[in-house]
């Protein structure tokens, strides 16, 4: 049994002219616990609202979504999203360590413990010493670190993240990818990750969906053989990961 | 907004100078019952039973307004939270707001003295009718900017819609509520003075009026500093409780600027 299952969803907005545009049509896919799977596909595509559906955020016109065989008709409690725009999410009244604590008072937990356990998640995003910053008082790659470590606190079962790293300077990408996967192999959280990075999606997941635009629909799914653990230089220059990239290229492209 | 922590030596300057002239002026004129001399003042302040009045009256204007002010900003935070999050209710309210926003609120005096009759209850009334609007009016703003991507992240930690509210919603909403309450700080000051003018047996704004129609022009005149003196303290101390509550928020603010 998988633990999200994402049955013919459909998502419709109302258009000004009464015309409903269909912004999702018939999406379908599975994730297995512990999977780290990429929706891929061009800006546009839906993808945030694909998320937002999943989520239990926005409810979809069609079709089903599923956390363990539990229907979603508002925010499951194993899942929770990291948003793209970190500084709008991250509370700025609230340090690192209160955002952090956030996610696991949401959780009912409170005290030493919980602190304990805030300031270890803390480390585990690298950014021990900082507990005590204000969201503000960080770089966009930090403050991302922090609203990651806040998701984590909560425990999930899934994490689902919206272009996470979509704000941040090339090289602090490649370094929140590393820190990513790194979390994932310890927590072993299943994680599913949205961007519009071909290279991004290959390099850090075991199953790419290729999405295609307008309305959305997955136009292809490729498993990623690539050995773990991974390697910003050495995987990415593999033959296997170039004719991987290429092919996902050419099938978005072609689906326009 | 950021207090100068150095003496502004010019401005300190041209009021002793202004001091200093008023003084000379009232010595040599013949102006004296209606502008006594500023030391006139200063020495009914040190006289022993008007200072113990002075410190009565004090305390009563001081009781009244911290009840009227706190249960203004109680009952406007909790009333602004709810029109700014439903549109429903903001709705049904809006044309009463509008028309009774802009009154003068000491129009209302006359009003509260039918209803409450004369005494404290009447008093604190006004003055919280007075102080309220700034307070509800930016909470019912900080509420509505509120950015969805905040209570987004507060649904998808699974958070309902009251914990929302409160762990949410209101701490983004402070400083708007802030600037609201530093907006009716001296506004509740006034109504609190002026209902005491009105209608009141103690309190600064009565002592003002008795010793004017006393004719103890020095004393009306010691009077209207300790309420000037009120004035500024709490001012002082609104600020320097706000910079430590919303420290988070200068931080911002000054990142924002830079």
């Amino acid at each position: 049994m998988p633990l999200l299952e994402v049955d013919a969803l459909c998502k419709s907005y109302d258009g000004s002219a009464g015309a409903a545009t269909l912004a999702i049509e018939n999406i379908s896919f599975n994730v297995e616990r512990g999977e780290f799977v990429a929706l891929v596909g061009p800006s546009g595509c839906g993808k945030t609202t694909l998320l937002m559906c999943i989520a239990g955020l926005a409810a979809p016109s069609g079709g089903r979504v599923a956390v363990k065989s539990q229907l979603v008709d508002r925010p499951p409690p194993d899942l929770v999203l990291v948003f793209q725009e970190y500084n709008r999410s991250l509370f700025a009244w609230r340090s690192v360590l209160g955002n952090v604590l956030f996610g696991l008072e949401a959780k009912g937990r409170g005290g030493k413990a919980a602190d304990e356990r805030a300031r270890r998640l803390i480390g585990l995003v690298g950014l021990e010493g900082f507990e005590r910053h204000y969201p503000w008082q960080l770089s966009g790659g930090m403050q991302q670190r922090v609203a990651i470590a806040r998701a984590l606190a909560y425990e999930p079962e899934v994490l689902l993240m919206d272009e996470p790293f979509g704000s941040v300077d090339a090289m602090t990408r490649l370094e929140l990818e590393d820190a990513l996967l790194a979390i994932w192999k310890e927590l072993g959280t299943t994680i599913l990750l949205v961007t519009h990075d071909i290279e991004e999606a290959i390099y850090l997941s075991d199953r790419v969906h290729v999405l295609a635009r307008r309305p959305s629909r997955v136009v292809e799914t490729v498993a990623i053989p690539l050995p773990r653990p991974r390697h910003q230089v050495t995987t990415r220059a593999e033959p296997s990961f170039m004719e991987l990239r290429n092919r996902i290229y050419r099938r978005i492209a072609d689906a326009g | 907004m950021r207090a100068d922590r150095r003496f502004n030596l010019a401005g300190l300057g041209v009021f002793a100078a202004l001091l200093l002239l008023w003084e000379l002026y009232s010595r040599a004129g013949g102006v004296e019952s209606y502008l006594p001399p500023p030391s006139a003042a200063l020495k009914a302040l040190t006289e022993p039973n008007v200072a113990r009045a002075l410190f009565g009256h004090l305390a009563g204007t001081l009781g009244r307004f911290l009840g009227g002010y706190l249960l203004a900003a109680a009952l406007a935070v909790a009333a602004g939270v709810v029109l700014g999050y439903s549109r429903f209710a903001y709705s049904v309210s809006e044309v009463i707001i509008e028309l009774l926003r802009p009154m003068p609120s000491v129009a209302i005096i006359p009003v509260a003295i039918l209803c409450l009759g004369i005494g404290d209850a009447m008093m604190i009334a006004v003055t919280i009718y007075a102080a309220a609007w700034p307070i509800l009016l930016n909470t019912i703003d900080g509420v509505r900017n509120l950015d969805r991507t905040l209570v987004d992240t507060g649904r998808t930690f699974g958070l309902g819609r009251v914990k929302i509210l409160w762990q949410v919603a209101l701490p983004a909403a402070a400083p708007y509520i802030a600037t609201g309450l530093r907006v009716s700080l001296p506004i509740a000051l006034i109504l609190v003075t002026t209902s005491e003018m009105v209608a009141g047996v103690n309190g600064l704004g009565f002592f003002i009026l008795d010793e004017e129609r006393s004719l103890r022009p020095a004393n009306m005149y010691a009077g209207i500093v300790v309420v000037a003196l009120l004035g500024y303290a709490l001012n002082r101390l609104f600020v320097a409780v706000e910079a430590r509550a919303l420290a988070w928020k200068r931080g911002l603010q000054a990142k924002g600027e830079a």
